[in-house]
């Protein structure tokens, strides 16, 4: 068995309890979302074989140019190679909300939230599968042991929930509607292409893959941001419609001072 | 001086895996080192993360060790939550404004904060920051306010607790 397959069972358990834990506990231990994490599975095997490699290839072809990253490389196929992810996978994340039972929570602004971060990271785990499968098809790995790819590890755990959060910005955007939508799929696209800068400069040798970790954690920060904002306004939604329970014990009268 | 301990929980072993798992982490980031050829720059930062990673972890086992002396001290005129040496919270009676029980939301933000154990500033989706000494992230939070700072607790005798404070309050 390649040795990288090993790494990849532990980054699934760690991802799966990691975000899926961060599902379940903050949505207020909400069962029904951690089922959303199961169609994004295939999605990425889906995107990368059938659309993103032929579509890149075709146009390498077309233009006469070798469809890898190199300084060589022109430009404009730098960019192309830099946009095809955000374009295609923000878009492929969302198909499974064409089944009526996933797109039930849509009605409210944390269901759009948790639905969203769900088939996320559902995506993200089923990329971290198929990368393992890329790399264990590459003879110059297989004589690393396991414990070699803790890089994959951390890479992996931190992108499973970027894309969690990437969808959850689309899909709240769906659940308002109209413009909103549309602003919400290119701010996901942004912010996705904003994550692939790092690695895509680190393949055109312009930054070390150690500035490009860096890179990503940088751009962590900003979803983590972005995301704490959307909870936050769920949270005030869902706090308008339903009274908070709470006991108040004793509350000092507006006009008495402290003594 | 009243004396009043706060409610069971598990917090502790939290505490210790996160402490394990990060030792853990900083540990087996060096394993390639024995044996995979490495030059002198990679060896130094693999060691160098290994030992942040120990430096990182110890803290949690600490704390771990201090969690049955998490406590909430009430005399005439000053409530003081406690954990250890680390952590004191002086609450002078007359500052109190409220005193409600309710869940809190948490937010993703970096504090010291498990299920089953919540120490110092907490930032909470709902109410803000708030100093928490208490033995539950979010449920059933004793929340206490004063003009400049939010207080979290959770007094094991609740009702005792209230009652006493309510007390010294009054008088």
């Amino acid at each position: 068995m390649p040795p990288i397959y090993i790494m990849a069972v532990i980054t699934l358990a760690a991802s799966t309890a990691m975000w899926g834990g961060l599902i379940y506990a903050l949505s207020g231990r909400a069962k029904r979302y951690l089922w959303l994490l199961l169609p994004g599975l295939p999605l990425s095997a889906f995107v990368n074989l059938l659309i993103k490699k032929p579509l890149i290839v075709w146009v390498g072809e077309t233009a006469n140019i070798v469809p890898n990253l190199g300084l060589a490389t022109p430009l404009w196929f730098i960019i192309l190679l830099w946009l095809v992810p955000p374009i295609t996978e923000e878009a492929i994340k969302l198909t499974p909300l064409l089944l009526p039972w996933a797109r039930q929570r849509l009605y409210s602004r944390a269901g759009a939230l948790w639905t969203g971060t769900a088939l996320g990271v559902g995506f993200g785990l089923g990329e971290a599968m198929f990368l393992a499968y890329g790399i264990a098809q590459s003879a110059q790995y297989t004589a690393y042991p396991w414990y070699a790819f803790t890089g994959y590890l951390g890479e992996r755990l931190i992108v499973c929930f970027c894309h969690g959060i990437m969808t959850a910005v689309v899909v709240t955007g769906l659940q308002q509607g109209k413009w909103r939508a549309l602003t919400g799929y290119l701010a996901a696209m942004g912010l996705h292409a904003l994550i692939n800068v790092g690695a895509v400069l680190a393949q055109l040798d312009v930054i070390s893959p150690t500035v490009a970790s860096v890179s990503l954690m940088a751009s962590l920060v900003i979803l983590v941001i972005i995301f704490e904002r959307l909870r936050r306004r769920a949270a005030h939604e869902q706090n308008s419609q339903e009274e908070t329970a709470e006991v108040v014990y004793f509350r000092r009268n507006p006009g008495e001072d402290a003594k | 001086m009243l004396v009043f301990k706060p409610r069971r929980s598990n917090g502790w072993l939290w505490l210790i895996a996160t402490g394990l798992l990060t030792i853990g982490i900083g540990v087996v980031s060096s394993l390639p080192l024995m044996t995979l050829p490495a030059d002198k720059i990679t060896t130094v930062i693999v060691l160098s993360t290994t030992l942040l990673m120990l430096i990182l972890g110890a803290p949690f086992m600490v704390l771990a060790a201090w969690f049955p002396t998490m406590r909430y001290e009430l005399d005439a005129h000053t409530l003081t939550l406690r954990y250890g040496p680390v952590l004191t919270y002086h609450i002078p009676l007359n500052e109190i404004q409220t005193i409600r029980k309710r869940n809190l939301s948490v937010s993703l933000w970096s504090s010291l904060r498990f299920p089953g154990i919540a120490l110092f500033t907490v930032p909470y989706t709902d109410v803000g920051n708030v100093k928490m000494c208490a033995t539950a992230t979010a449920t059933g939070i004793l929340l206490i306010e004063t003009a400049k700072d939010k207080y979290g607790l959770t007094p094991a005798d609740e009702e005792g607790f209230i009652a006493a404070l309510q007390a010294r309050i009054g008088s």
